[in-house]
């Protein structure tokens, strides 16, 4: 009886012990699926700027956890979406991954999930697959630029200072100039204005005025 | 000294630095002068410091019809504003552009006052109107950094809250548990949430900018009394009316700052210098993000803190305050050059920290 029950403590003890293996080791493939850091490392390298995982996942700490945007809160609906995204292995198929942001399912289906996989060991080609054209949140500098330069993709008043300088110059060509065009007739005419006071003034008083 | 002669000079000394008889307008305005040198220049960085502390509260009451001050809401209404409200990015862009701007020529109207010594006699109290504004328009920024309710905002704001408190470790017994009282004071609750955001949300928008105007009032009351100061050791003898010539150059200037302002606004948005992961929404269950740093103007006195110890920076912190305090009476007697000197290694080492401070910090600390 004795050993009966402790074979049998035993096989439960192994049963919790391989679940939890199991469990761990699922958790892990998940994340490690979906979770990407060499581009996040390669962006930060380049750009020199901090960089996290809210470039490409909703959540900024990474697809693994219980957050919003995270594996452990999905739904049974969301995760059939998560499976969806894991199958479109060549580009072109419309993805709406509840663990990736737009730019992250932008990916997706523009390269496929089978050449981002590749691309982990060569995370600069990522911006030559994504191309120039693309620019999700129309701040006029491609989502490969942004990746990049680390700068969000998904944010139109986010970029590199002399580059939206350079684009904001351009798009906001006519605001500009009528801006410069106003300022400088405002400048031109109180320079007018001064002008013929201090004259009047030297007349007035003499070009000694206001020395004493 | 008796109390009727104590009473008497305390009244001697208001009324020299408050001279009643000039309050007419043939004094404060026909009569005054402005002279011409080769730092006339410096005369109009005050006025500029006054021009966007008046876009900052324009454009700061323009940000107030959207912004939501809770914690729920603050950061999704400043992305609202940005995002979809019409010209929201330009205004917002132009308030913290502003914010710098001000901060910037406030500085360097601090800096010429001391190589001009225009905080002589009897200008004393124009002084100490410009240092309390100083220490105001920092705490401005300081207040102002918190209410986007971003990463960096609620993050930055905790570091110094949590600075105050270390204060206490260097008091006397009796006083150690003061700073952690203001820290309290000042947060509102344990941990930086809606109740810190209301009371930042108050002090940014209600009683900075009424105590400003006061001391605003003071300094410029006092400075139309005295007039400008002489400035440099070696006159020309030349001036120029204050009214209408010297405002009409004034307002010259004014005109460049504003087009200035309006096309760095328009084109280069303040948050892309910030790394994108400190502007996202603040959320208290998550890592804190790296690069989480105050605003360029608090340099000065956050590298120190990163570099020397705490001790060291607080002694010279409360040193330095003191000293601006009695920066009229410690050099009364001192010659413009020594004070231009003084000034010039002040300007240099702003220069240097704030240009280079990441740089320095790199170096000694190894990354």
């Amino acid at each position: 009886m004795q050993c009966i029950m402790k074979n049998r403590k035993f096989k439960v003890g192994n049963g919790l012990f391989y679940r939890i293996i199991f469990i761990v080791s699922l958790g892990a493939l998940t994340s490690w699926t979906w979770a990407f850091p060499e581009f996040q490392a390669y962006s930060e390298r380049h750009s020199g700027r901090p960089v996290n995982c809210g470039l490409c996942h909703v959540n900024p700490d990474g697809p693994s956890g219980n957050g919003p945007g995270q594996l452990g809160r999905l739904t049974p609906e969301e995760m059939q979406r998560v499976n969806q995204s894991r199958g479109a292995r060549e580009p072109g198929q419309a993805i709406d991954n509840p663990i990736l942001n737009p730019f992250g399912d932008h990916i997706i289906q523009t390269i496929g999930s089978q050449k981002l996989f590749d691309l982990r060991r060569d995370p600069a080609g990522l911006a030559t697959a994504l191309g120039s054209q693309s620019d999700l949140d129309g701040d006029g500098i491609s989502d490969a630029r942004e990746y990049l330069d680390g700068t969000d993709p998904l944010n139109p008043a986010h970029g590199a200072p002399g580059r939206m300088l350079a684009v904001n110059l351009r798009r906001h060509a006519a605001e500009v100039l009528f801006g410069l065009l106003a300022f400088g007739l405002v400048l031109a005419g109180l320079t007018g204005v001064i002008r013929r006071m201090i004259a009047r003034d030297e007349l007035e008083h003499g070009s000694d005025e206001g020395s004493a | 000294m008796s109390r009727p002669s104590l009473m008497q000079s305390i009244g001697d000394f208001f009324t020299d630095r408050f001279p009643t008889t000039k309050l007419n307008w043939n004094d404060l305005v026909v009569k005054k002068t402005v002279p011409e040198h080769r730092m006339s220049w410096a005369y109009y960085l005050g006025g500029l410091a006054l021009f966007f502390f008046v876009v900052q509260v324009i454009t700061g009451l323009l940000l107030l019809l959207y912004y939501e001050p809770t914690v729920s809401d603050a950061h999704a209404s400043v992305q609202y504003l940005t995002d979809y409200v019409p010209n929201g990015a330009l205004i917002r862009n132009m308030h913290a552009w502003s914010a710098s701007f001000m901060i910037f020529f406030v500085l360097c109207h601090f800096l010429t006052t001391m190589a001009m010594k225009a905080f002589a006699r009897p200008r004393e109290i124009t002084w100490l109107a410009g240092v309390i504004m100083l220490f105001t328009v920092f705490t401005f920024g300081f207040t102002g950094y918190l209410l986007p309710w971003s990463q960096i905002s609620v993050n930055a704001t905790k570091v110094v809250l949590q600075s105050i408190e270390q204060v206490g470790q260097y008091l006397p017994a009796a006083l150690a548990g003061l700073p952690t009282t203001i820290r309290y004071a000042i947060q509102g609750e344990p941990g930086i949430g809606q109740a810190t955001l209301s009371r930042f949300f108050a002090i940014h928008v209600l009683v900075l900018p009424l105590a400003l105007a006061l001391v605003l009032g003071v300094h410029l009351l006092s400075i139309q009394l005295h007039g400008m100061s002489q400035g440099v050791d070696r006159t020309t003898g030349r001036s120029m009316r204050f009214f209408p010539t010297y405002l009409m150059k004034d307002l010259r200037a004014w005109t460049v700052a504003l087009l200035a302002l309006y096309l760095v606004a328009l084109t280069v948005p303040f948050d892309s210098f910030l790394p994108f992961t400190l502007l996202q929404p603040f959320n208290s269950l998550g890592s804190t993000p790296l690069g989480i740093k105050p605003e360029w103007y608090f340099y000065p006195v956050y590298y120190p803190m990163e570099l020397l110890p705490f001790w060291v920076v607080m002694l010279g912190m409360g040193a330095l305050t003191v000293g601006l305090l009695l920066v009229p009476w410690l050099f009364r007697g001192a010659r413009r050059r020594t004070l231009a000197a003084l000034s010039g290694l002040a300007a240099l080492y702003l220069v240097v920290i704030i240009l280079f401070g990441h740089q320095i910090y790199v170096l000694v600390k190894g990354g």
